[in-house]
């Protein structure tokens, strides 16, 4: 530990957070975008009839689609002077990665928006509010997977990570740095989960009062 | 300064083709410099007559309207540059010398990497000395000025500190290299992945902010870069490969008579150390031009047929790439695709030997790495179901441990993890970082899924079922259908992923194919299309696995 200490470069922390701010601004801008385009969906596939097939099979393609496939097809199939609107659409790193990951959370949030829809509708505010736990879950698996971005060159935490690795000459430490970063990531995430769990019960308790003072 | 020294080179060199020119000087008959003054003399008197020939040869246009179009490039760092109208570097007063020979202005004209050979090809430019390697392809395009006036090889540029030597120390790296490089081919069969760029000018700023740990290109360019003192501090060329001959090219039609006056030029520009004055004013490397002096002073190679002589001239670097039987056909469909329905296809993988075998390995790769990714999660989820549902608690905290810990990870370090322990038992290989690829994306999905498991295991304890051992096992499998039959999906839709740690699998050979290939965006979406289809197949066939699975505990249920 004391050699791994020894030869980390005295601004590997810094750079290590600033990477996994990297890590959460592509979570929120993916879950933003994913947030739109999945309530639309959820909203047709809720109205049913063809808008309803056409919201069902976008989601089904969605699903399907690999995150890191979609993450090089963004950019390597999209032409470097593409424009939309007049505007040029030319993709930073961080913008190509969270692109990328708006297939998954689009097709997550109109699955979950669906069940919050039908349980407003069938008057369970409660069951409703689950789509919050629901979302946050979402983006915490977006944090993670924001870690492709690696594979392109996006200084994100998991890069620094291994960028600092490549100039470790032993196994033992770069063994023992990837695990610092699975602690660095994965507080965020339990702390995440925790609070998902606390809210659901929440929720749980609070459901079965409803369901007492109605019976 | 610097330009009081390329005003000084020019008298040099203008100096020294004067006295190589004089008639006083006494040349043998065969010597090129005889051979040169007959054909320029031949030349000049069919003027002016000559000039309003439509099919005149393009050294005669050249000498009726008294200048040369000669292509450059406007930023390749000492070779070629333009600040306004100032021109420098090697090319460019290799421009003008020539120039000077023929008794005619210089015009320069910009051309980069793409227009080069189209150029030519539309007569707009008559000569082209733009940094264009001579390789095999390329000969049926122009036609190559032989001797070639500079040879560049593919530099290996890489932070000081990093231990990479030769091509052994690659496999499993990433290399930053430009589309369509010629030696992108060799780097992708040491095992090299590849990351792409378009222009070879972002590379150095890419290492500086270290998205590229390693870039491969010309040593020519990365010779300007290693002339500012930070960055040759902290960068290193570790090695060079693939040495490529640099040539002037003139068009195919047309230019007999101008290509063979180049190649006189050229021979007496070796000779007589002109290529070497001027690469030394523009402080470039000399070795290459050093050997050609010894070269083109041999009493063998120092005459009027030197140029074509095999045992003088260099040979181009072999880069015709065998095309499959039916290159063809594909070809033509391409085409009637055009013109039919103005849609352009391009499929590189199916067009060259090499291509198509990595198209097909990537294929294989694909498949065995979603059937082993299944096949694994579904083991660890089993596994962790088992060890996390069961009552002796150590047995059940540790395998909750590695849960946690498998969740925390992020699944590109998950495979990182499993590379850098699996190479330091085996050589790296391609079924190597496929079984690496294999047991993370196994361990992390499986984890999961053995989660969901052993909650289901819990679940029935807690009901006072009265079912034990293998067959509480089942009805908790059942139970848990839908959460396992996610985390087999999700194993599947990761496997693109494992091309990160350098597993062979169908988006690594695509993007090694567009790397020495044309078709980026047709390739690209035909890899999202086979995913997402083989993705979707997988749902199916989890979906009949989840109704098995949940038919079976309702059944169980119904006896209990």
């Amino acid at each position: 530990m004391n050699s791994l200490l020894a030869e980390l470069s005295g601004d590997f922390l810094p750079r290590f957070l600033v990477g996994m701010a990297v890590n959460f601004e592509i979570a929120v801008v993916a879950l933003a975008i994913g947030l739109a385009l999945g309530m639309l969906l959820a909203l047709g596939r809720l109205r049913g009839g063809a808008a309803g097939v056409a919201a069902a099979s976008a989601v089904t393609l969605m699903r399907a689609a690999p995150t890191f496939v979609v993450m090089f097809f963004l950019l390597n199939a999209l032409p470097r002077e593409a424009s939309l609107f007049g505007m040029p659409l030319a993709l930073s790193g961080v913008m190509t990665v969270a692109l990328s990951l708006v297939p998954y959370s689009a097709a997550y949030v109109s699955d979950a928006g669906l069940d919050a829809l039908r349980h407003w509708r069938d008057g369970s505010t409660v069951g409703a509010l689950l789509f919050l736990p629901n979302v946050t879950r979402a983006f915490f698996v977006l944090v993670m997977s924001s870690s492709a971005g690696a594979a392109i060159g996006v200084t994100e935490g998991i890069t620094v990570i291994l960028r600092q690795a490549e100039q470790l000459h032993s196994l033992d430490d770069r063994l023992l740095l990837f695990a610092l970063g699975i602690v660095m990531f994965g507080i965020p995430l339990q702390l995440g989960f925790a609070l998902i769990g606390l809210v659901q019960r929440s929720l749980g308790r609070r459901a079965a009062v409803t369901d007492e003072a109605s019976a | 300064m610097r330009r009081l020294l390329a005003v000084l080179t020019g008298w040099l060199i203008a100096c020294g083709l004067f006295l190589g020119l004089s008639p006083l000087q006494a040349q043998p008959a065969n010597s090129p410099d005889a051979a040169l003054a007959r054909l320029l003399d031949q030349a000049r008197a069919r003027l002016p007559g000559a000039c309003s020939q439509p099919n005149a040869d393009r050294l005669i246009k050249i000498l009726c309207a008294k200048r040369i179009r000669i292509g450059v490039r406007d930023y390749y760092p000492l070779f070629a540059t333009r600040n306004g109208d100032q021109r420098e570097g090697y090319e460019v007063e290799v421009a003008l010398a020539i120039g000077r020979m023929l008794g005619v202005e210089v015009e320069f004209v910009r051309v980069n990497a793409a227009t080069r050979i189209p150029l030519l090809a539309e007569d707009r430019i008559d000569l082209v000395i733009a940094t264009m390697g001579h390789n095999s392809q390329r000969d049926s395009q122009v036609r190559f000025i032989r001797p070639h006036y500079y040879q560049s090889e593919t530099s290996v540029v890489a932070p000081r500190v990093l231990p990479i030597a030769n091509m052994n120390d690659l496999p499993g790296r990433t290399v930053c290299v430009t589309v369509g490089n010629i030696s992108n081919a060799e780097l992708v069969s040491r095992g090299a992945r590849l990351m792409l760029f378009d222009e070879a000018g972002v590379l150095p700023d890419r290492l500086k902010d270290q998205t590229c740990t390693l870039a491969a290109q010309d040593d020519s360019f990365f010779a300007y870069y290693f002339t500012d003192p930070d960055f040759a501090q902290r960068f290193f060329p570790k090695f060079a490969f693939a040495q490529v001959p640099w040539g002037m090219a003139v068009a195919r039609q047309g230019s007999d008579e101008l290509a063979r006056a180049l190649d006189l030029i050229s021979q007496i520009f070796h000779r007589d150390g002109l290529f070497l004055d001027i690469a030394r004013s523009q402080r470039i490397g000399t070795t290459f031009l050093e050997q050609q002096q010894r070269v083109w002073r041999k009493p063998e190679c120092n005459t009027d047929s030197g140029a074509t002589n095999p045992a003088c001239v260099l040979a181009p670097l072999a880069a015709e790439l065998k095309p499959t039987p039916f290159a063809g056909a594909v070809s033509a469909f391409e085409s009637w695709l055009d013109s039919h329905a103005d849609i352009e296809l391009s499929l590189p993988m199916l067009k060259t030997a090499p291509a198509w075998s990595m198209f097909q390995e990537g294929v294989l790769n694909s498949l065995i790495l979603i059937v082993g990714a299944l096949i694994a999660t579904l083991a660890f989820a089993l596994l962790f179901g088992a060890a996390m549902g069961f009552r002796v608690a150590p047995l059940r905290w540790l395998a909750r441990l590695v849960t946690v810990t498998l969740q925390s990870s992020p699944i590109v370090l998950t495979l990182v993890i499993a590379a850098a322990i699996v190479h330091a038992f085996f050589t790296y290989s391609d079924a190597v970082a496929l079984a690496a690829s294999i047991a993370a994306l196994g361990l992390a999905n499986g984890s999961n899924a053995g989660q969901a498991l052993s909650e289901a295991v819990w679940s029935l304890r807690a009901e006072r079922t009265t079912a034990r051992g293998f067959d509480l096992f089942t009805r908790a499998l059942g139970r848990s259908a839908t959460q396992i039959v996610a985390f087999l999906v999700n194993a599947a839709k990761g496997t693109p992923i494992a091309s990160f740690i350098g597993a062979p699998e169908l988006l690594s050979a695509l993007t090694d194919i567009t790397s020495f290939s044309s078709g980026r965006a047709t390739t690209y979406t035909l890899l999202l299309v086979f995913y997402t289809v083989v993705v979707i197949g997988v749902v199916w066939l989890c979906g009949k696995l989840r109704l098995y699975l949940e038919g079976r505990q309702r059944r169980a249920e119904a006896v209990a």
